[in-house]
This record gives C-alpha cells, structure tokens and sequence, in this order.
C-alpha cells in the first residue's frame, strides 16, 4: 500500500492541536519530574562519588536522564494516551463510543497513516520533552557543546522506539491496570540500569549481554559520547542497533494496529 | 460490472438523461461530426451505482453476520436496509466504509472493488456512524476542520464549508464549544453535519436517529429530505418502519444476514401484501377454525404466534372478512412495511432474532 506523507502528517497534527492548547503547562510539568531527578541524584548524591569513568557524576547522570525522560513520555503515549482512541467506550449516553481511531479510518487515512501518525506524534512529544530538559540543563553548564544538535535527532530516535514500545503494549492490554506489567517489568528495569546510574561495565557478563540489547543502553551511549567526547566509530555500532531496533518495533507497532483495526 | 438483473433499470435510468441533454445538443453539435458518436453511446454504460453487492458473506467467529446479500443502490436514490437490530445492517454498512471485509462475494461502491479501493472509495463518502464517532478531545468547529483535513480539503475551503453546515445544523452558536456539552440531539447534527463537510456522493447513515427523541427525529428527516433534494445517494439503515417508508426510494429488508426483498416500499406492500390488512388475535383453540374459514374463501393469511394476518385488495372483501371472522379484535387498517417484514421474517422487526 501506498503512504501519502501528508496524511500521517495530519494524524499528528490532530494531536498537535490538542497539545498546542497547554503546551507551555504540559512541558513545565513534564520537565519537572525529571529536574527534581537531576537535583537530588545528580547534584545531591553525586557529590558523594568521587568520578565515573573520569566524569562527575552528574555529568555521567545527565545522558542518562535525557534519554530516560524521553523513553518515559513516548512510552507513556504510547501506551496510557493511544488506550481510549484504539477502544470503543461506554459513552456519556450510556451507548458504546468508538475509538478515534476507528472514526479516523472512515475518512481516506490508512491504518499504516494513522499508526504512523500517532508514533510520530508519542515520539514528537518524548523529544520535546527531552529537549526541554536539555534546554533546563544548559542553566547548569551540562551539555554545552556543539555536538547538542546531534543529540536531538538520537532522542528522537530513542522516543521512536518507546512510542512503539507503547504502542504495541496498547494493543495487547484489556484495560489501563494491566499497564504496569510491561512498566515494572520492562521500562523501569531499562530507566536503571542501562547505563543512567552507573556504567554497565560494573554489571557481571550475563546482565551485559542483556543490557546491550536493550535500546536505552545504545541511546544513552551515543548521547553520552557525543557530550563527552564528540564523534567516534563505535557511536556508528550504537546507532545500527537503535535503527535495527527502530525498524524492528515500528514493523511490530505496524503489525500490531492493523491486526487491531482491520477485522 | 453491470449484470442482467440491472440491465433494466439502467435502460429505464438512462431514458431521462439523455432527453434533458438533447436541447443542449445543438450548441454542442457545433462539429457534428465528432459529437454524434458520443450521443450513439450505448444507454447502459451511462447508467452507474452507487453500490452493487453480490453474495456477501461475512463471518466473525461463531457468528454468521451475512449470508449471501445481494442487491444494488442507484446513484441518486435513497436507499434503506430495514431489519432488527442483529439482521447484519451495521455490518453491510462497514464493509462500505472498509472497516469489516467480506469472507467472500463481491461489493462495488461507484464502480470501485471495496477490496483494492478503499481510499478512493472513503474519500467520496460521508458516513454518520451509530454511534457517531465524535471526536471528545476538540471542538465542534475542529471536528469538522480536523475530519475534512483527512479528505484533503484544504483549510480555506474547509473552514467555509464548516460554519456553512454549522449554520445548517443550527449548530452555529455552539462552534467553539467542545462536544462534551453538546446534548445528544446536537452531536447527532454535528455528526451528520462532519460526514459532508468534503461534499460527499455517497451519504451513509447508521441507525440516524436511534436514541433521539421525536423532535429531534422530526428535524432531522426533514433534513435529510432536503439533501435528497440534492440528488445525492443516500444509504441508511434503520429499524424504524416510519423512517424507512417516509425516507427511501428503495429498501432491502435484512433479517438474519439476509436481503429478504428489495423494493420501493409501495412495491414491497403490494407485491407481497396487498393494500389493506386485517389483523387479528385468537385462541389457540379457535385458530383452525378460523384459518378453515379464511381457506374457504381463497383469502391469503399468515400467522405469526396467536396473530393472523389477512391482506386483501377491495373494500368488498373487508365486509366479507369481518362477517367470516367475528372476532371483536379484528383490525382493518392500510399494510405497512411492518407487516412485509413480519410476513417475510416470521417475527417483528422490533424484536431480537433468537
């Protein structure tokens, strides 16, 4: 099937027009969580360790926390904001309410547009989050290189990932409760140990070879490289296996809405 | 894609057009000789559908949903599905519209295969689902902005066709309201009002207005007769008698995933009824007796539980059948559409099918 661009571009801009209306509210409480994060464990416990991998240890925290931020809100769109527009609901008159997606498909959209769109728009929103932060941090003389505008693309690519993450979540669960499965399970294992607290070099073979599967370890490298010491071959081994997994996801997310949508 | 049931009516539909053209032929015939062949062109390409389907069937699970439904929609009628709730209308519907696909047969929507066509299909129909489908998180205005923005209206365009219908729909003072405040009446309206904001040729309703009361109803009959007027197609289903005979050119009565007849609704009350209907209950002991007697005089009848029906045609015969019944509860009254149904399907039409 053919995909018109300019469609999965209106399925995001749907999006944007309700986010545009609290934006500025939306991203100060967004950004907050993960500032409080920065202050107590960067700069509070972080003045307690000497220095990691030759870092400070906040400078070494940061990385992490700008890709945990934007791996937590794309999921979380994902998975809690794309629930109620995948499935019908009881309406307010009692009747059943179909999901928006479902309404979206009357028109010419395709389910491939329409899935697009919205990981598009979970990803937008897991960036922009992130680059808030990124913009907070610049207050505190963290990320102060150049090399920041590549950073952004990479977490993009990261809140990519997670909106597919979600999006697949979304289309197993039968209700919101059983979210949390894949969250304690999955989402918050990753936002500890792949490489944001402490390097995973200090984790035994076995969990390393776990760890490096998952795709926040290869975003938090690259990010974390790029801040410390700029460009280098390895980043390009990172950036295979994030785009190998980017690929991977979306086709299941794809997969996933049309099995959904399409009966 | 025309198959010889159709030849008929595509000859007959033809007739009217190629009249109302002949005064403008003149001005036309400027070259003759290039123009005439294109008048000579054979009558039944001209003629298209709307819709043609052709023996579907559908399944979900252990539910048979369609079995075998054939019929077509001409372009410019208003055509009715009429049958209970549970006889596979709302399926029919979205295997239009592309949400369920047939398990097998065949549906052209304006000649296009609903299996290799979807897109172009959808971009040229309007359709106000069940349960309309609004979108909660926007405005009245962005409902139908954001919905023409996926039929490639481009926003100018979009936003003056939006307050045009809002205007329509006397929804105009609720134009920067979100949906939430809307009363039931107002998101069926804004419902109706976003399926033709990208000026469809096909408008499709499911069930327009279950759940709404009389007046409500009232208005938006009165509104869809006036889009008739507009000679778009207009594909609706209903389990509503009154609405389905005040509304449609033609009507498929469906029950069971079947289409039991199709018709105008004169045709179906005197081809398979007659003009009158007496109507009447009796005991079950008496029912022999009673059925005997209307035999006797080469009355037709069915019965339905403890109910026996009696059409006929002449006012000689409702004397005749109120001297042989002698039953205070007999009824004489004009056949409706309830009573095709209840003959064709074996129940009525406000009940569920067991």
């Amino acid at each position: 099937m053919i995909l018109h661009w300019s469609q999965i571009y209106r399925v995001w801009r749907r999006n944007f027009i309700i986010f545009k209306r609290t934006w500025l509210l939306s991203l100060f409480w967004i950004v907050l969580e993960p500032l409080f994060l920065l202050a107590a464990i960067g700069f509070g416990l972080g003045a307690y360790v000497k220095t990691v991998g030759g870092l400070a240890y906040v400078d070494f925290y940061f990385p992490g926390l700008l890709c945990t931020t934007s791996m937590m809100i794309s999921f979380f769109e994902g998975a809690y904001g794309n629930f109620s527009k995948l499935n019908s609901s009881r309406s307010v008159g009692g009747g059943a309410a179909m999901g928006i997606y479902s309404v979206i498909l009357i028109s010419p959209v395709t389910v491939p547009e329409l899935t697009l769109g919205e990981l598009f728009w979970a990803a937008s929103k897991g960036m922009l989050s992130s680059i808030g932060l990124l913009v907070v941090g610049l207050f505190f003389g963290l990320g102060h290189t150049p090399r920041i505008l590549v950073v952004i693309p990479v977490l993009f690519a990261n809140a990519w990932i997670f909106s597919c993450v979600g999006m697949v979540v979304t289309s197993y669960v039968r209700n919101y409760d059983q979210m949390i499965f894949p969250t304690s399970g999955l989402i918050v294992p990753m936002s500890l140990f792949c490489g944001t607290f402490f390097p995973v070099n200090e984790l035994n073979s076995i969990l390393k070879s776990v760890i490096y599967v998952l795709p926040l370890t290869h975003s938090v490298e690259i990010v974390r490289k790029l801040f410390v010491s700029g460009f280098s071959v390895d980043l390009l081994i990172n950036a295979f296996v994030l785009v190998v997994i980017g690929i991977l996801v979306t086709r299941f997310a794809l997969r996933r809405l049309a099995y959904r949508l399409q009966p | 894609m025309l198959n010889n049931k159709n030849t008929p009516v595509a000859s007959s539909e033809a007739t009217p057009v190629a009249s109302a053209e002949v005064p403008t032929a003149p001005t036309w015939a400027a070259p003759p000789t290039l123009e005439a062949p294109t008048w000579a062109a054979p009558p039944t390409l001209v003629q298209e559908l709307a819709l043609d389907a052709r023996h579907l069937v559908k399944s979900f699970d252990d539910l048979r949903a369609l079995k075998g439904v054939s019929f077509d929609v001409r372009v410019g009628e208003v055509f009715g599905l009429l049958g209970p709730n549970g006889a596979g209308k709302s399926t029919l519907v979205k295997m239009v519209y592309g949400h369920v696909q047939p398990n097998s047969g065949d549906l052209y929507i304006l000649g296009m295969n609903v299996r290799s066509s979807s897109r172009e299909i959808r971009g040229r129909l309007g359709v106000v689902p069940q349960d309309e489908g609004l979108d909660v998180e926007l405005t009245v205005l962005e409902n139908l902005m954001v919905f023409a923005s996926f039929f490639e209206v481009s926003e100018g365009v979009a936003r003056a066709r939006a307050y045009d219908l809002l205007k329509m729909m006397r929804l105009d003072e609720y134009t920067h309201e979100p949906v939430a405040n809307l009363s039931s009446g107002y998101r069926r309206r804004l419902a109706i009002a976003r399926a033709m904001v990208n000026h469809p040729e096909i408008l499709i309703l499911d069930e327009p207005t279950v759940g709404l009361d009389s007046q409500v109803r009232l208005w938006i009959w009165d509104f869809l007769k006036k889009v008739k007027d507009q000679a778009k197609t207009i594909i609706l289903t209903t389990h509503y008698m009154e609405e389905a005979e005040l509304l449609c050119d033609r009507i498929a009565i469906v029950d069971k995933g079947q289409a039991l007849a199709v018709g105008s609704p004169q045709d179906l009350i005197s081809v398979h009824l007659g003009p009158q209907m007496a109507e009447f209950e009796v005991a079950g002991t008496e029912m022999s007796y009673y059925l005997n007697r209307i035999r006797e005089r080469r009355f037709k009848f069915f019965t339905v539980g403890s109910h026996i029906y009696v059409p006929f045609q002449a006012e000689s015969d409702a004397n005749e059948l109120l001297t042989i019944v002698n039953s205070r509860r007999i009824a004489i009254r004009r056949t409706t559409l309830s009573d095709v149904f209840l003959h064709l399907a074996g129940h009525d039409l406000r009940e569920e099918p067991t």
